[in-house]
C-alpha cells in the first residue's frame, strides 16, 4: 500500500467508486426501453482515470470485459488535447476501437477545477443500427459495409451542446429510432449520474486524493490478480477446437487455437494458430477476444478481484491481425457472439490442461439463434428472435449445469405463454432430451429442445447453430456431448436440417431445435451408481444407456442398482479402456470418426 | 369492548421469539424468549402464557393474536417441505427446473442452481393443450389423467400441484385434474395454478403453485398445533397471520394459501414503522432493520410502503446489486419491497489478500458469535469493534444476561486487524464501523436512488438489535437529517404486527392493448375479483361498511418485458376512465424511469389486481405508548467512546430513554433492554409521546 493512503479511507473510496459504476448500470437498466438491455443485460458501465485507464467496471456482461479500455484509448488519443467540460463522445466502429456495430459507446470526461480527472464510460447493445436485416445481427453478411451504420469516435456533445447533425444522421439510419434514441438517452443519463456522484467524491476527498486512490484501486486489483496468478502452475498450455463452419463456406471448419503461457505472476494468452478471418459475420475484434480470454481466466481466480486496468496489466492477450481473433477490414462481425462463446470453451480447454481439477468440459457452445419473420394477413411485418442455450460441461466436482445460461452471456429466456400472445406461433416443447448429455464421472448437462409451430401463412426461418460436426468435448476420460440437431416436423416427416439455414416455412410447420449436450468429465465407469440410478429414474438417461455407457444395471421395478451385475458389467467395459484416460475426447471410446458426425 | 383489552404480536425468528402485548391505554409488555426450533409453536404458547402471568392479564382480555413466522420460508430453505408431485402439459415437464436460465453470479464455475422442489420423476405430463385465447387445441384424456394421478399416489406424494400451459386463460383442464385427484385421494392437499396465480408466464406460475403445495401441509400442521396450544391456555381470540405483503389473513386462509406468508417475518417491522411514522406526520421514511447477520431496508412514501410484484425465496443477500437474479425460488406474489445486505453485528471483519479491510458477508451468527461473547468465537466482528469503540457496554450484553469479555475481543481485533494494517486499535475499529455503514448504504440506495428517489428527502426509521447503533452513521453518510428510533427497537418486528389490517390480494391476467379494451370486459373482470374479496372479508367477520377495495393494474408499453403497477380508477369503466388509466401509467413510467413514450406507443394491460382490506372498528394505535416496566438496567453514568480521528475519544453520557424527555445533545449512548442507540456529537435527541427517540443531525 502506498505511503500516503489511509487503509480505511481507501476501502471507503473503493466502495464508493464501484457503487458509482453500479449505479450507472442500474440507471441504464432503469431508463432503457429495450428488453435486450434489461433481460440480457447486454451493456456495461465504468469509470476510468484521466488517461482512460479503467478504474472500476460496473456489473457487466463478461463479453464486454476489456471493451471499454480499447475504445477509450482511441478517444483519448484522438481528442485528448482538445477535450473540455460538457463534451461527450460516441462511437461503434469495430475498426476504430469498437466491438461490433450494435454496441454503441458513450464517454464523458469528468472535470474538477477545470482539470480532467476521470471518464464516465458506457456501452450498450442497441436493438438496431441499420444494415441488411432488422436487428443488425445477420450472420451471413460478408463485409462490414453490409452491417449497418459505422460511427467513428465523434463528439456527440461539445461544451454541453448536442451535435444535432450527428444525432439526425443516426436517427435516419436505424429502423426503430424511438428505441435507439431512448437507449442512447439511457447512456447519457448514466454518465450524468456518474458526473454528479463523482463530483461528490471529489468534494469529500479532494482532487489529489481522488487521483491517488484511483491509481491505488488499479494497483490493488493488480496485486490481487498477481497474487492469484502466482498460485497457478507455470508452463505453456495449448488447446484446439473447431467451429463447424461460417455458414458461407459450409464445408470449411474454422480452427480455434490458443496457448496460455504462465510464468511467475503474469500470463499471456496467444491465439496464434487460429483460422484466418472468414467471410461470414463471426469475426472478432481483438477487444472481444480479450474479453473472452480474460473472462475465462477470471473464473479460475478467486472472486472479488475488481474489474479494472490492474487485471489487464497481468493478463496479456495477443492474436495475429487478419485472424478470426483479430479481424481487419472489411471483416464482418455482427454475429461474432458464436466465436466468442467458442473461444470461451477453447480457453477452458487450455485452462483444464493447466488445472485439471478446476475446470469443466465443453458447454453446448453458446447461443443458437432462431429467427422467424414475415408479414401477417394485414401485411404488417413481424419478427421473432429467440436465443437458446443452457448446458454446461461436467465439472471435476459436479455434473454440468442444465437449463442455465452460458457463462459468457447471462441471458434470461422468454416466457412461452408471452410468446404465444405476441407471435403467430406456438411452442410445443421446451424440455430436456434424454441420452444427449456427455457421459462422465460427472456428466454434462442435459440439453433441451424447443419445438416451434408456425401459425401464419408463410415466413422465413433463419437458424444459426453449431456444435454439429465438432461436438462438445469431454475431459479426462469423460465423453463428448451429443451434437445439436435441427428437424422439420419431428412428429411427421422428421426431416433433418443443416446447422445454419435460411428457408421458407408454412402454416402448421413445426421446427425443432435440440441443443448439443454438455461434455462429460472423468470416466463414466467411475460415476456413483446412485447418481446413475437417479438419472434413470428422472428419465434423463435410459436403462440401456446406463448399462452401455456407465456400466450400471438398474432394476426399474424397485428403483435399485443391481450391484453384482453392475460390478461385472463395469469390469467387462473397463477391460477395453486405455490405461491412461484421454485428456480430451471428441468421440465415445469405441466410436469411429464417422459415427461422431 | 372493555378497557382491559390487549392485542398480542408474536414474531418468530431463527434465534429468538419476540412477544409484545399492547393494552388499549398504550401500555406495552414485551418479552424475548429463545425460539424452539423443533416445534416453533411452543415458544409462542409458553412465552405468551409467561408474559400474561407477569402482566396479570387473564386470557379473556386478549382480543387477538397476530403472528409473523418463518416456518414457511424455513421449510423451503431447508428443503423440508412435503413430498410434492407436479402435473403439467406434455412438452413442459422441465419448466420448473429450467427456470428463466439466468444465474446470479458471473465468473463462477462453482455455481449450482437451487435444486427443484419437485424432482423430475415426480413431474408428470398430460397430453393436452389450451391455446392462448382459451380454446382447446387438444382435449384432456380422463384415462391418462387417472393414470398420472395414480402414479404420483403410488410414489407416495403428500401433495400435488397442477400447472398447465395457458391455464391462466382457461382453468377447465386444471379443474378436471383437480376433480380426479379429489376422487382418487380426497384427503390429499392439492392446488391448481389457475387458483393460486391466474397470471401469464408459465415459469412464475408453476414455481408459485409448487411452493404453495410444497409448504401447505407443513404450514397447516403448524397453525393447527399453534391454535390448539393457545386454546389449551384458555385463549379464545382469533389467530391472524402476517403476509409478505404487509396485510393480515386468518390462520384458515393462510393454511390454504401459505404462499402469501413466506416472507412474513420482516414485514411486521415495516408495517409498524408505517403506522408510527404516520402518527409523527412523517409520510416519507426509509426503514433500516439491522440485526445480527443482515440489514434490511425499505421505502415508505406518502405513508404507503412499496411492494414488489415478485421476489425469490432464499435468493440470499444482495451482492452489490439487485440486477443479478436467479439465486432462489421464484414467487410471483406481492411482497413488501425489501433490500437486504449481509451486514450485522456478527459480520466478520477481515483483511483480503490485496490488503483491504472487509466486512462480511460471513457472519459469526448467534453462535459462536463475536469474540467478546466468549462462546468460542475467534473471528473479529462488527460487535467487537463497537465494544472497542465504547459504543456497547463492555461489561455485559444489554439485557444483562451475558457477561462480555471485552479484553478478549480487543486483543483479537488488535492481532488480526489493527496490527496488520498498522493502525491504532480505535482507528481500526472505527474503520470497521464506517465500512459496515458503506456496505449497508447499498441497500438503501437499492430502494431509493436506484428508483429515482433521493434519500435526503426521507427520515431514517431504525430498529432491530443493531439499527439504532448505526442509524446516525448511515444517515450522515446519505445526507439524511432525521432519525426515528421506536420503542423496543429490538422487538419491533413483533410490535409492528399490531398495526396491520386484514388484507387479501387478487390478480388475473388480462393481456390487452388498453385503449382497445372494451370497458365491459374490464368491469366484468374487476367485478369478479371484487365479489371474491367481499365474500372473503365477510367470512373474516367484516361488515359491508368496513371494506376497502382498491384496484391496481400491471401494464407496460407494448414490447416491453417488465410491468409497472399503478392504481386504477374505481367504478364503472368507460373510455374516459381507460384514458385516465393510460395517463396514470405514463406518469408512473416517467417517475420511475425518467421518461415516457408518446401517444404513438400503445400501453398494454397485463394483469389486473385488487386489494380487499377489512377496516378495524376502532383505531389500532393508542394516543401514547409506555413500556410497562422500564428496563432494569442501571446504566453507568458515562464512559469514553471514540468518534473518529478528528473528534477522538470523548466522555459520553450513558442514559436511558426516559432521560431524553427534555432533549439532549450528543455524544450520548442510550442503553436499553434490547438495543443500544448512539447519538453522535452535535446531534440532538429527545423522546416523544409515543416513546420514540427522535434524533436530528447537525
Amino acid at each position: 500500500m502506498a505511503d500516503l493512503t489511509d487503509p480505511i479511507e481507501f476501502e471507503l473510496f473503493k466502495n464508493a467508486i464501484f457503487a458509482i459504476a453500479d449505479e450507472m448500470a442500474v440507471t441504464i437498466c432503469r431508463t432503457t426501453y429495450s428488453g435486450v438491455l434489461r433481460d440480457n443485460m447486454d451493456f456495461s458501465t465504468a469509470l476510468a482515470d484521466a488517461d482512460g485507464k479503467m478504474v472500476a467496471q460496473g456489473l457487466t456482461l463478461p463479453g464486454h470485459l476489456g471493451s471499454i479500455p480499447a475504445a477509450l484509448a482511441v478517444v483519448v488519443e484522438r481528442f485528448g488535447a482538445e477535450m473540455g467540460p460538457g463534451d461527450m463522445y460516441i462511437m461503434n466502429d469495430p475498426f476504430d476501437g469498437g466491438m461490433h456495430l450494435p454496441d454503441i459507446f458513450i464517454f464523458q470526461p469528468l472535470y474538477a477545477d477545470g482539470e480532467r480527472i476521470a471518464f464516465a464510460a458506457t456501452i450498450c447493445h442497441h436493438a438496431d443500427v441499420g444494415g441488411r436485416v432488422p436487428g443488425s445481427n445477420a450472420s451471413d453478411s460478408t463485409e462490414i459495409y453490409q452491417e449497418g451504420l459505422r460511427i467513428p469516435p465523434l463528439k456527440l456533445f461539445e461544451g454541453g451542446r448536442r451535435n444535432d447533425t450527428l444525432w439526425s444522421l443516426i436517427e435516419v439510419n436505424v429502423r426503430i429510432p424511438v428505441q435507439v434514441k431512448a437507449d442512447l438517452r439511457a447512456q447519457l443519463a448514466a454518465c450524468h449520474v456518474a458526473e454528479g456522484q463523482f463530483g461528490e467524491l471529489v468534494e469529500r476527498y479532494g482532487v489529489d486524493k481522488v487521483r491517488l486512490y484511483m491509481r491505488e484501486v488499479i494497483d490493488y486489483a493488480e496485486r490481487l490478480t498477481r497474487a492469484a496468478v502466482a498460485e497457478l502452475p507455470d508452463g505453456e498450455f495449448s488447446f484446439e477446437d473447431w467451429i463447424d463452419d461460417d455458414g458461407i463456406d459450409v464445408d470449411r471448419p474454422i480452427r480455434l487455437f490458443v496457448t496460455v503461457r504462465k510464468q511467475g505472476d503474469s500470463m499471456e494468452v496467444d491465439w496464434t494458430g487460429s483460422s484466418p478471418q472468414v467471410k461470414g459475420a463471426i469475426n472478432n475484434t481483438l477487444s472481444f477476444t480479450v474479453a473472452h480470454s480474460v473472462a475465462a481466466i477470471r473464473s479460475v481466480l478467486p472472486p472479488n478481484i475488481p474489474n479494472n486496468e490492474g487485471v489487464f496489466r497481468v493478463i496479456k492477450v495477443i492474436a495475429p491481425p487478419g485472424s478470426i481473433a483479430n479481424m481487419v477490414l472489411p471483416g464482418a462481425c455482427a454475429a461474432r457472439g458464436l466465436t466468442g462463446f467458442r473461444m470461451g470453451d477453447c480457453m477452458f480447454g487450455a485452462l483444464a490442461m493447466m488445472l485439471p481439477d478446476r475446470v469443466g468440459a465443453a458447454s453446448d457452445g453458446g447461443n443458437t439463434g432462431v429467427s422467424i419473420g414475415g408479414y401477417d394477413a394485414e401485411r404488417k411485418p413481424y419478427i421473432y428472435v429467440d436465443f437458446a442455450c443452457g448446458t454446461w460441461g461436467g465439472r471435476p466436482w459436479a455434473d454440468g449445469l442444465q437449463g442455465n445460461a452460458n457463462m459468457f452471456a447471462n441471458m434470461a429466456s422468454q416466457s412461452v405463454e408471452v410468446i404465444e400472445t405476441e407471435q403467430p406461433m406456438q411452442i410445443l416443447s421446451y424440455e430436456f432430451v434424454p441420452d444427449r448429455a456427455g457421459p462422465g464421472r460427472y456428466r454434462g448437462g442435459a440439453p433441451y429442445r424447443r419445438d416451434y409451430r408456425f401459425l401464419e401463412k408463410e415466413a422465413v426461418l433463419q437458424v444459426r447453430s453449431d456444435r454439429r460436426k465438432f461436438r462438445p468435448y469431454g475431459l479426462y476420460g469423460g465423453w463428448p456431448g451429443k451434437p445439436s440437431a435441427n428437424a422439420m416436423n419431428p412428429e411427421g416427416e422428421n426431416r433433418p436440417l443443416a446447422s445454419k439455414l435460411t428457408m421458407t416455412i408454412r402454416q402448421g410447420d413445426v421446427f425443432r431445435h435440440e441443443l448439443a449436450g454438455g461434455g462429460g468429465w472423468g470416466d463414466p465407469l467411475d460415476r456413483d451408481p446412485a447418481a446413475v440410478l437417479a438419472d434413470v429414474r428422472n428419465e434423463l438417461v435410459s436403462p440401456g444407456a446406463a448399462a452401455d455407457d456407465y456400466g450400471v444395471i438398474v432394476d426399474t421395478a424397485d428403483w435399485s442398482v443391481n450391484e453384482a451385475a453392475t460390478a461385472a458389467r463395469r469390469a467387462e467395459l473397463r477391460a477395453d479402456r486405455p490405461a491412461e484416460p484421454l485428456k480430451v475426447a471428441w468421440h465415445e471410446p469405441s466410436a469411429s470418426e464417422q459415427a461422431a458426425d | 369492548m372493555t378497557v382491559e383489552h390487549f392485542r398480542v404480536g408474536a414474531d418468530i425468528g431463527g434465534t429468538f421469539t419476540d412477544l409484545v402485548m399492547l393494552g388499549q391505554d398504550g401500555t406495552l409488555h414485551v418479552r424475548k424468549v429463545p425460539s424452539t426450533v423443533d416445534n416453533y409453536e411452543a415458544a409462542v404458547v409458553d412465552g405468551l402464557a409467561g408474559l400474561r402471568a407477569a402482566a396479570g392479564v387473564p386470557s379473556e382480555q386478549v382480543g387477538e393474536v397476530l403472528h409473523g413466522t418463518t416456518v414457511a420460508s424455513n421449510a423451503i430453505l431447508e428443503h423440508k417441505g412435503a413430498r410434492t408431485g407436479l402435473i403439467t402439459t406434455r412438452g413442459f415437464r422441465d419448466v420448473l427446473e429450467i427456470r428463466n436460465l439466468r444465474m446470479p453470479r458471473l465468473y463462477d464455475l462453482h455455481w449450482e442452481k437451487p435444486s427443484p422442489l419437485v424432482p423430475r420423476y415426480l413431474r408428470l405430463a398430460v397430453d393436452e393443450r389450451i391455446d392462448h385465447q382459451g380454446g382447446v387445441d387438444k382435449p384432456l384424456d380422463p384415462d391418462e389423467v387417472e393414470r398420472v394421478v395414480r402414479r404420483l399416489l403410488d410414489e407416495g406424494v403428500e401433495t400435488i400441484a397442477v400447472c398447465l400451459i395457458n391455464a391462466y386463460v382457461s382453468a377447465d383442464h386444471e379443474r378436471q385434474i383437480e376433480a380426479a385427484i379429489e376422487r382418487l385421494a380426497p384427503e390429499l392437499p392439492r392446488c391448481i395454478s389457475s387458483e393460486v396465480l391466474p397470471e401469464i408466464n408459465e415459469y412464475q406460475r408453476t414455481s408459485t403453485t409448487v411452493i404453495n403445495a410444497y409448504v401447505m401441509p407443513i404450514v397447516a400442521g403448524y397453525l393447527r398445533r399453534l391454535d390448539q396450544g393457545l386454546r389449551a391456555t384458555g385463549l379464545t381470540s382469533p389467530l391472524l397471520l402476517m403476509q409478505s405483503n404487509g396485510g393480515l389473513i386468518s390462520a384458515e386462509v393462510a393454511a390454504r394459501k401459505p404462499v402469501n406468508i413466506i416472507e412474513s417475518g420482516p414485514a411486521g417491522g415495516v408495517v409498524g414503522a408505517q403506522a408510527l411514522a404516520g402518527k409523527l406526520d412523517l409520510p416519507d421514511i426509509i426503514t433500516f432493520d439491522m440485526g445480527g447477520t443482515t440489514a434490511k431496508t425499505s421505502l415508505i412514501e406518502g405513508g404507503q410502503f412499496t411492494r414488489s410484484l415478485d421476489y425469490q425465496v432464499g435468493g440470499g443477500i444482495m451482492v452489490g446489486s439487485r440486477l443479478l437474479t436467479g439465486a432462489g425460488y421464484q414467487l410471483k406474489v406481492p411482497a413488501i419491497d425489501l433490500a437486504e445486505v449481509g451486514a450485522g453485528g456478527g459480520s466478520i471483519v477481515w483483511i483480503d489478500p490485496g490488503g483491504s479491510m472487509r466486512i462480511g458477508p460471513h457472519s459469526a451468527g448467534a453462535r459462536p458469535g463475536p469474540v467478546c461473547y466468549g462462546m468460542g468465537g475467534e473471528e473479529p466482528t462488527v460487535t467487537d469493534a463497537n465494544v472497542i469503540l465504547g459504543y456497547l457496554n463492555p461489561d455485559y450484553l444489554v439485557g444483562g444476561e451475558l457477561p462480555l469479555q471485552a479484553d478478549r475481543g480487543a486483543r483479537v481485533f488488535q492481532d488480526r486487524i489493527a496490527g496488520p494494517l498498522d493502525l491504532e486499535l480505535a482507528r481500526a475499529a472505527h474503520g470497521a464501523h464506517q465500512i459496515a455503514i458503506s456496505n449497508m448504504i447499498r441497500a438503501i440506495r437499492a430502494v431509493s436512488s436506484e428508483r429515482g428517489r433521493d434519500p435526503r428527502e426521507y427520515a431514517l426509521f431504525a430498529f432491530g438489535g443493531n439499527g439504532p447503533l448505526f442509524a446516525a452513521g448511515m444517515a450522515r453518510a446519505l445526507g439524511m437529517r432525521r432519525i426515528v428510533v421506536p420503542p423496543s427497537p429490538g422487538l419491533f418486528s413483533s410490535f409492528g404486527l399490531l398495526y396491520a389490517d386484514v388484507e387479501h390480494h387478487y390478480s388475473r391476467s388480462l393481456k390487452r392493448i388498453l385503449r382497445d379494451c372494451p370497458p365491459a370486459l374490464l368491469n366484468e373482470a374487476w367485478g369478479a375479483l371484487e365479489a371474491e374479496a367481499r365474500s372473503q372479508l365477510a367470512n373474516d367477520g367484516f361488515q359491508p361498511g368496513q371494506l376497502e377495495l382498491r384496484r391496481g393494474a400491471n401494464m407496460h408499453y407494448k414490447g416491453q418485458i417488465f410491468e409497472l403497477s399503478v392504481p386504477a380508477p374505481d367504478g364503472d369503466f368507460d373510455a374516459a376512465k381507460i384514458a385516465e388509466l393510460e395517463e396514470r401509467f405514463g406518469q408512473e413510467h416517467e417517475r420511475t424511469y425518467g421518461h415516457r413514450a408518446g401517444p404513438e406507443e400503445p400501453v398494454e394491460l397485463v394483469n389486473i389486481e385488487l386489494i380487499g382490506r377489512g377496516l378495524p372498528d376502532r383505531p389500532l394505535m393508542p394516543e401514547q405508548l409506555k413500556l410497562a416496566t422500564e428496563a432494569a438496567i442501571a446504566p453507568a453514568a458515562a464512559r469514553r467512546a471514540y468518534f473518529g480521528p478528528e473528534a477522538g475519544w470523548l466522555e459520553t453520557a450513558v442514559v436511558g430513554r426516559a432521560d431524553l424527555d427534555g432533549g439532549r445533545t450528543g455524544p450520548l449512548i442510550v442503553e436499553e433492554y434490547d438495543a443500544t442507540c448512539l447519538v453522535p456529537p452535535g446531534a440532538t435527541a429527545r423522546r416523544d409521546d409515543f416513546g420514540n427517540i427522535l434524533i436530528e443531525l447537525p
